[in-house]
């Protein structure tokens, strides 16, 4: 599902015209952003929290060529699912 | 890192402020959002966010573990797990205090001798501080091992002082007698001690006296070759272990204007407080040196002597003020000076470019703006802005009324980043990159 057709079921759901649920996707992301930005958690309930997490830095060998590379230290925004999704997501049929 | 966790509610309450719409709206939009995504992944989707990231399911195969209680074996089943991608522009934006570290190769084979592993942000101060902290240690070995054996080196003093001090001296050794016991009556802190050594033999007296004489002379001889002899490191060395000594003694004897008499106390209470006193010098000067390796290697020498020439210049106005502290001061000035000048007396083009560089800039139209983070730099604002690190200079420039220090902008502050020339800042052209860095020379004393 695209952004476009994300928006397009939300237009639908709230019976909203999609260009005022176009905007307020970016003005939700925008913050959530922002507020990542500063370190600061962002949690949804019964949904999950974006968390911004410091990697350190660590020394990687090439498999093949043994080169031996230092990685430095970085940021990433880091995404955990809350168990109410986690058990809905158990009802998914797996085909292996 | 902040651990507070910012609530869906706060959200809603944000993005009702911004986008303009009522509370209402906002909640019913954000769960319209959040139950959207969830749909999107339940049926298996990968939902895709513009700017944000995109979320898919992740299936985990089952595996066998082990129950920590009974220690039986297990088996954890397979399940679907939520997996968020950022975006790529997120991602930078996160990244941003570490933007400017990239990958280092190590070749450890080839370099059979010494492992230069790291990474851009800790090599030179780290490297620096080392060096500079192996100097302080040296330093203060010296010093304390001048200080342990005081009268050796005022044995070392009096052979210097030989051909400069006359048979007068044993004239005055009387008078400073008389007024090494007034001192005493009068210094109360020392007064139970002096009193006991008055008492003791007119040998120790007569010792006591000769140190002092060497006080007064010594510490206006190192004042003199202070002045003269700048530029050697090692004697800025000696000369930092006689200074501190002086210093010591000034701040030891009750006024610094009059003849050093030492205070009666034992020597060894003494020997103490000036090994600590030096310690705490040695600290100081070791922090001044770490503040100041932020900047180029280059300007630390210079810095390093600056530092030096303060603390000398200080003390020579508490003693003599005849000695000429701005001599000092111009010696070191000097060759910064001599860079600027040599650029514009070269033979250069003068063309548009040219004019640019010297013509002093004003800055009318703006492109954007931006708010100073925890961790956000202007070279890493110049790099985005305009291609360059080098030309953070114009961005500074730009905002001086609200900068006061390019180093250490306040967090919150608001930078708007300059309309430029192109020509100006050509990342091509060699000249503008030095120009941007000359520019930076001068703003970075």
């Amino acid at each position: 599902m695209n952004n476009k057709e994300l928006i397009a079921s939300m237009a639908l759901k709230m019976n909203a015209p999609k260009s005022m649920v176009a905007v307020l996707l970016e003005t939700t992301i925008a913050t959530c952003t922002e507020l990542l930005l500063e370190e600061k958690t962002i949690g949804f309930q019964s949904f999950g929290n974006f968390e911004v997490r410091k990697k350190e830095e660590r020394l990687s060998v090439h498999p093949s060529t043994h080169i031996r590379t230092l990685i430095p230290p970085k940021l990433v925004v880091n995404f955990k699912q809350s168990n109410i999704l986690k058990d809905k997501l158990k009802d998914i049929p797996h085909h292996e | 890192m902040n651990k507070e966790k910012i609530s869906s509610q706060e959200i809603i309450d944000l993005v009702a402020s911004k986008a303009s719409v009522s509370k209402r709206a906002a909640e019913e939009f954000l769960k319209v959002m959040i139950t959207s995504v969830e749909e999107g992944l339940l049926a298996g989707e990968v939902v895709k966010i513009k700017n944000f990231g995109t979320f898919k399911l992740q299936w985990n195969e089952p595996r066998k573990s082990v129950n920590i209680q009974s220690g039986d074996e297990i088996i954890i089943s397979g399940y679907y797990k939520v997996v968020f991608i950022p975006d790529s522009s997120l991602k930078e934006q996160i990244n941003e205090p570490f933007a400017h570290l990239e990958p280092v190769i190590l070749d450890l084979e080839t370099q059979k001798i010494e492992l230069d592993d790291e990474t851009d942000s800790t090599s030179d101060p780290l490297r620096l501080f080392n060096e500079q902290a192996s100097e302080i240690k040296n330093l203060i070995s010296e010093i304390q091992a001048l200080s342990s054996n005081s009268v050796l080196s005022k044995k070392e003093d009096k052979t210097v002082l030989e051909d400069t001090v006359d048979n007068n001296e044993n004239s005055e050794s009387n008078e400073y007698v008389d007024e090494l016991n007034d001192f005493s009556k009068e210094n109360e802190s020392t007064l139970n001690e002096n009193e006991l050594i008055k008492t003791e033999s007119t040998q120790e007296d007569s010792n006591i006296s000769i140190e002092n004489e060497k006080e007064p002379i010594k510490t206006e001889l190192p004042l003199e070759e202070l002045n003269n002899s700048i530029e050697n490191k090692e004697e800025i060395n000696s000369i930092i272990q006689k200074d501190s000594e002086t210093l010591l003694h000034s701040e030891l004897t009750s006024t610094p204007y009059l003849d050093d008499i030492k205070p009666l106390k034992s020597r060894k209470g003494r020997k103490l407080i000036l090994l600590i006193l030096i310690l705490v010098l040695g600290i100081g000067t070791g922090f001044l040196f770490f503040t100041r390796s932020d900047s180029k290697l280059s300007i630390n020498k210079i810095s390093e002597k600056f530092s030096i020439t303060e603390i000398i210049n200080s003390v020579s106005q508490w003693f003599t003020p005849k000695t000429k502290p701005e001599a000092v001061a111009e010696k070191v000035v000097i060759p910064k000076d001599t860079n600027e000048y040599d650029s514009i007396n070269q033979n250069q083009p003068i063309d548009s470019v040219q004019l640019l560089f010297d013509n002093p800039r004003v800055y009318n139209d703006f492109i954007a703006s931006e708010r100073i983070r925890n961790g956000s730099r202007l070279t890493i604002l110049s790099k985005r802005y305009y291609g360059n690190k080098d030309f953070w200079v114009y961005i500074y420039e730009a905002n001086k009324d609200r900068i006061s220090n390019p180093d250490k902008i306040e967090i919150g502050t608001l930078i708007r980043i300059p309309k430029l020339d192109p020509r100006l800042i050509d990342v091509s052209n060699p000249r503008c990159i030095l120009k941007a860095r000359e520019l930076h020379d001068i703003y970075i004393k």
